[in-house]
């Protein structure tokens, strides 16, 4: 009996503080809308890169991989006269565009791929004949071609590096539904070759072997080319975009852990707005348990309701996120074409439980408190306000053995970025367990200024705050919390910003630089024209020139980078070594001995300065010593640089990717760009020259396009936050209804009622804020230092920006304010009777 | 099977003498199906043949194939018969498609191999189908090479002899072939021009060298026989063939005791019954040659054997010569000699017997069944 008047009470209560309820589900909505929106936008992500890795590689076991130069299509010749039995097909694979999208281009002979694909085998008869004779004729994925709005016949324009080739869909292969191998267009080995412009080589050889004929198969090839399994080249190349992918995971987390604190203190306070009915249940007759059960299967029914609706919106959040997934991923590693959004069951169902399991978390407490107590005690503040205020130093501790836990796991944990995270969690939570002690303190603190400022009304505000501890303390906590969260990503984005802007103004030194747009090959860079460093070299202005050659060289750990540059006088002065360098470091680098390899490269592989690294040549392995690590945010991959010369002998490579161009002192660059602009326009390709202002620009822009991922999360963070704090504040300052009644009816006006209440919330917002700047720093500084370390292999110093702080600041008073608005508005609407008999 | 291509074409065109490929299986059949004959040149009138240089490649016509059949006996009297072929069938005519690719516009190959164990009472058959590519197979006149992969046949120059050398998963053929023998270079049809049906053009160049003494080693199960025998070597090349009624044939290459060879083929239409421009020829032991037409020839099946993949075919005829009166009863050395390859037929070993008495050796094709 008393227990369904237990349920129609709070159905009541939810009823009359509807508001309050619309901001409950929208905090744990969002909370979750973020996190399962990051994890389904990840989960595609991977899903597509493995969906078109499996059907590429189909039933391949092994790969034949050369350098950048492929592989002689002799090899393969080689290889069936002498093996006729090992399945074996000849693979070309290239980059192609249309419009702004980046397609694969992969050439295959048809007549070897039966133990490998069915791609081109399940065409009809006619296809087949067309795809062996015809100059240009392609297929493409059903759905890719809906995608693209193209159909069998249609004729479409590729982007090969720069240049313009025209060809024709002869059909479409795949369901309509699948969205697998999108992205991929298949063709005739000899299409390939021809639009590629990659006649006489291979990309790779693809196997099917069993671990013998992989070993006899090894001793047979020749120097220079490597036998490589490809689950493991393909494990390597997905590893490529896990740290970016893991750290994702983590901001969405962070959300959910604002979103699931402040979830805890709307539901603290919900149940607090009722303790005297509780109180009042218990003693009709309620037991403790089903007073427990309603408190939480209310909660939960909020919870429920927030998650379904936070699945929802985080679906259609998903979709805006995987495209900043694919574009960021694109532009950091490799081609990818994400166009569909999987909805992966496991996904839903984490992000669902973190929505469940948060709410139930954060109801049982309150819960359990509020059946804790006797009934008669329930209702004297009092009671639980000693309680709390004895509970201060126990936080204290743990929280300071958080603190200190996340310290330790940080030291302990050394490269893993999983454990770096754990560390980052335990200190976070660790530091709002401190928050509630550090409140009184500040609030004595500020207790002076405000009583000078506002009279009694700023002591009174400021007092309550100390008064009510057990409210006000998680309050604050959640709010700092939120405020530091956006302070941390905040000063992390921007270090990270700052820190490239000032790499890339030391590091590209020249004056102008030409270099081909993009490149055809997944090997190499686009190659500029022979004839162009020696034209530049003759213009008249022209003090020294630099040339770099970028190639991507195969390795059983996946791709290694490789630039070979020939040095300008000044182009020294782009480097800046990470700790000491090999003594004599540029006269021994221009003889060939030593390499220089980057920060982010030397930390994955754990190299040091006069560490020995093997590269593989076309002639066989050789081995460099490493004599220095230079800092470099151009790769999160790394790279590997050598003198030019030594390159074009080593890999036979003379082509040049890159010219730096200086200028002698005080000469205008308008004319020389401008002349320079007239020598690139006569090669068959179309070239980029630009000025160094421009490359600086572009560079930033396209650090800017990566990271909006960070600031979009970064924006759903402050955006929980901001709905928390005022569904938060605003449940605090309803459930003081009566002492605000009683306020009034002692005399203070509807106004001062409004300013003492006004002046709380600002004055909760501002400890909040105070509070989550060393936080905000500190989270920061395990950004920068600790997960990004080990996450890219970036150091970098970070920089504290008052900007960031200063908008924290903003955002936690303007939440603040408002929340403290409707209670103070709605008090004073009410007859401070009525108010003083409804309680 | 040695007018696959034609074969092929016509199952297309008549749609159902063969079920279709399946779908994940690149087929010969598939392939040739579509291509165009516009651009290739055709056989339309005899022509001066010249050796060594016609047994090399002719790309201006869109197939052609190098032929090779054969009954060998080892020094411990253990008797093999054996198959190994050459085709080409291009797709685009030579030149027009232009491309520095080395896969671009080039000819499909095929090889199929077999050998007939007559002691062990089995037929083993495989097939190798690439594009020329990077030298993955082709033809070279000077010296004389005709390979696919690691099959090859070839020659020291241009001159005989000549060596097949297969290595196949389960035996191994190396063979010395001599073409200088009494019969020499036999041209079938119309001074080597056969016609298969009324319009013109529907013809190949074809030239046989019936009986080349051949030596070598045959490997089986680990152990190698010292072989001798002869062999029938078939050249053909030339674009379009058959007409669309023509859905099969049997064909029969026999080397008689008496020194006499003999080809015939009978093209079967859609009822069986035999085409008219089935030919064939009968050469005697100094080399002198006799066209036979289907007036000349009556040919009837006498025993049927049903194939595990169950196809009917006639294993064992009777040929009769009506103007010489001579009939002769053709059995295989083995009922099971389907190829069952990437197209399914009937090629193996035979015995010739004449009034009982075994007369002759030879093989025989079966298409269409």
């Amino acid at each position: 009996m008393v227990g369904s008047r237990l349920w129609r009470a709070g159905f009541r209560h939810q009823q009359r503080h509807v508001w309050q309820s619309i901001l409950s589900v929208l905090g744990i909505a969002l909370g979750v809308a973020v996190v399962m929106a990051v994890g389904l936008a990840n989960q595609s992500a991977s899903r597509a890169f493995e969906i078109t890795m499996e059907q590429i590689s189909g039933r391949v076991t092994h790969q034949i991989i050369a350098g950048s130069a492929g592989l002689p299509e002799q090899l393969f010749t080689d290889l069936r006269r002498q093996y006729p039995y090992l399945p074996s097909a000849p693979v070309v694979e290239g980059v192609v565009r249309i419009d702004e999208e980046q397609l694969t281009l992969l050439g295959l002979d048809p007549l070897s791929e039966r133990p490998f694909r069915n791609l081109t085998l399940n065409a009809p008869p006619r296809v087949q004949n067309q795809l062996l004779t015809s100059r240009d004729g392609l297929l493409i994925s059903t759905y890719s071609a809906q995608r693209l709005g193209l159909d069998t016949g249609s004729r479409i324009t590729l982007d090969i590096a720069g240049t313009i080739q025209e060809a024709e869909i002869l059909a479409l292969f795949g369901d309509r539904r699948e969205a697998a191998l999108d992205g991929v267009l298949v063709t005739d080995i000899a299409v390939a070759q021809t639009l590629l412009q990659q006649f006489g080589s291979l990309d790779r050889i693809d196997l099917a072997l069993d671990e013998t004929q992989a070993a006899m198969l090894r001793d047979w090839l020749p120097e220079g080319v490597r036998l490589v399994e490809t689950e493991r080249r393909t494990a390597a190349m997905a590893d490529m975009s896990q740290a970016f992918q893991t750290n994702l995971t983590a901001m969405s987390l962070l959300a959910l852990l604002v979103g699931g604190f402040l979830i805890y203190n709307t539901a603290t306070f919900s149940v607090l707005q009722r303790r005297r009915q509780f109180g009042i249940m218990r003693l009709l007759g309620a037991t403790r348990g089903e007073v427990f059960r309603a408190i939480l299967a209310e909660q939960m029914l909020i919870g429920l309701i927030g998650t379904l609706v936070g699945m929802g919106a985080g679906i259609l959040l998903a979709r805006q996120l995987l495209w900043l997934v694919t574009r960021t991923i694109n532009d950091l590693y490799f081609a990818l074409t994400v166009s569909q959004l999987e909805l992966a069951p496991q996904i839903l169902l984490t992000g669902s439980l973190l929505g469940l399991l948060t709410t139930f978390f954060a109801a049982s407490v309150p819960a359990w408190e509020a059946t804790r107590s006797s009934p008669q005690s329930v209702n004297r503040r009092s009671v639980i306000e000693r309680r709390s205020h004895r509970a201060l130093p126990w936080l204290l501790l743990i929280g300071i053995a958080g603190m200190a836990g996340g310290a330790l796991l940080v030291q302990a944990s050394e490269r893993s970025l999983l454990m770096g995270f754990a560390a980052l969690f335990c200190f976070i939570m660790g530091y709002c367990l401190l928050v509630p002690t550090l409140v009184p303190p500040l609030s004595r603190l500020l207790q002076h200024p405000l009583k000078w400022l506002f009279g009694t009304i700023g002591r009174l505000a400021s007092r309550g705050i100390d008064a009510t501890l057990s409210r006000t303390g998680p309050a604050i906590a959640a709010l700092t919390l939120a405020i530091a969260a956006t302070i941390g990503m905040g000063i992390m984005v921007e270090s990270f910003r700052d820190t490239v802007g000032q790499w890339l103004a030391q590091t590209v030194q020249g004056d102008i630089y030409v270099t081909a747009p993009h490149s055809a090959s997944k090997r190499a860079s686009a190659p500029l024209p022979d004839w162009l460093l020696e034209q530049v070299e003759a213009l008249p202005g022209v003090e020294d020139l630099s040339s770099g050659r970028h190639v991507t060289l195969e390795s059983e750990n996946g791709p290694v980078n490789l630039l070979a540059i020939g040095l300008a006088a000044r182009s020294y002065r782009g480097f800046h070594f990470k700790g000491e360098t090999l003594p004599d470091l540029w006269e021994r680098f221009a003889t060939g001995d030593l390499l220089l390899i980057s920060e982010p490269y030397a930390y994955h592989n754990r190299l040091q300065v006069g560490d020995a690294l093997p590269l593989l040549t076309p002639d066989g392995v050789v081995r460099f010593t490493i004599g220095g690590i230079f800092f470099d945010y151009g790769s999160d991959r790394g790279l590997v640089v050598m003198p030019r010369d030594r390159y074009a002998t080593l890999w036979h490579d003379k082509q040049i990717t890159t010219l730096g161009i200086y200028l002698q002192a005080g000469e205008p660059i308008e004319p020389l760009l401008t002349r320079i602009k007239q020598l690139a326009g006569q090669s068959e390709r179309p070239l980029q020259v630009r000025a160094n202002r421009e490359i600086l620009e572009q560079s930033l822009e396209i650090f800017d396009r990566t990271f909006t991922i960070t600031r979009v999360l970064r924006l759903l963070v402050i955006a929980v936050a901001f709905v928390g704090i005022v569904s938060a504040m605003m449940a605090l300052q309803l459930e003081r209804a009566r002492e605000h009644a009683i306020l009034r009816a002692t005399g203070l006006t509807p106004r001062q009622l409004l300013g003492q209440i006004s002046l709380q919330t600002l004055l909760m917002g501002l400890i909040a804020a105070l509070l989550a700047m060393p936080l905000g720093w500190l989270m920061a500084e395990i950004l920068v230092h600790v997960i990004n370390l080990r996450a890219f292999g970036w150091s970098m110093p970070s920089q504290l920006s008052p900007t960031i702080l200063l908008e924290a600041t903003g955002f936690a008073l303007i939440a603040a304010l408002l929340a403290g608005l409707y209670p103070s508005l709605r008090m004073a609407r009410t007859r401070p009777a009525l108010a003083l008999r409804e309680e | 099977m040695k007018w696959l291509c034609f074969l092929l074409l016509l199952l297309l065109l008549t749609g159902c003498t063969e079920p279709p490929a399946p779908a994940a299986k690149l087929s010969a059949t598939g392939l040739l199906s579509t291509v165009d004959q516009a651009g290739f040149a055709r056989a339309t009138a005899p022509r001066e043949f010249s050796f060594p240089r016609d047994h090399g490649g002719h790309p201006e016509y869109r197939n052609e194939w190098w032929y090779f059949t054969g009954n060998l006996q080892s020094n411990n009297g253990r008797r093999f018969g054996y198959q190994v072929t050459f085709f080409r069938f291009s797709l685009t005519p030579p030149g027009s498609v232009k491309s520095a690719s080395s896969w671009a516009g080039n000819p499909v190959w095929m090889a199929h191999v077999a050998i007939t164990d007559a002691d062990g009472q089995r037929h083993l058959a495989e097939e190798r189908l690439v594009r020329t590519g990077p030298g993955l197979a082709g033809v070279e006149t000077e010296p004389f090479r005709v390979w696919v992969e690691d099959w090859q046949l070839d020659a020291t120059g241009s001159t005989f002899p000549w060596r097949i050398n297969i290595t196949a998963r389960e035996f191994k053929i190396v063979l010395e072939l001599e073409g200088e023998s009494s019969v020499g270079v036999i041209l079938q049809g119309d001074q080597g021009l056969s016609q298969k049906s009324a319009q013109p053009g529907n013809a190949s160049y074809y030239y046989s060298y019936p009986r080349m003494h051949t030596t070598g080693n045959i490997t089986l199960d680990g152990t190698t026989f010292r072989v001798q025998g002869n062999s029938w070597f078939d050249r053909e090349w030339g674009t379009s063939a058959l007409s669309p009624d023509q859905t099969g044939w049997d064909w029969f290459s026999l080397q008689l005791s008496g020194g006499e060879n003999l080809m015939y083929y009978q093209l079967r239409d859609s009822e069986g019954e035999p085409d008219p421009f089935s030919a064939g020829t009968l050469v005697s032991a100094i080399g002198q040659s006799r066209r036979l037409t289907p007036d000349d020839v009556e040919l009837t099946a006498e025993r049927w054997w049903q194939s595990p993949t169950g196809t009917r075919y006639p294993v064992e005829w009777s040929l009769r010569i009506n103007s010489q009166n001579r009939t002769l009863q053709v059995k295989p050395v083995l009922d099971d000699q389907e190829m069952d390859l990437s197209v399914r037929y009937w090629e193996g070993a035979v015995d010739v017997y004449e009034q009982n008495r075994l007369t002759g050796r030879g093989y025989l094709e079966m298409t269409g069944y």
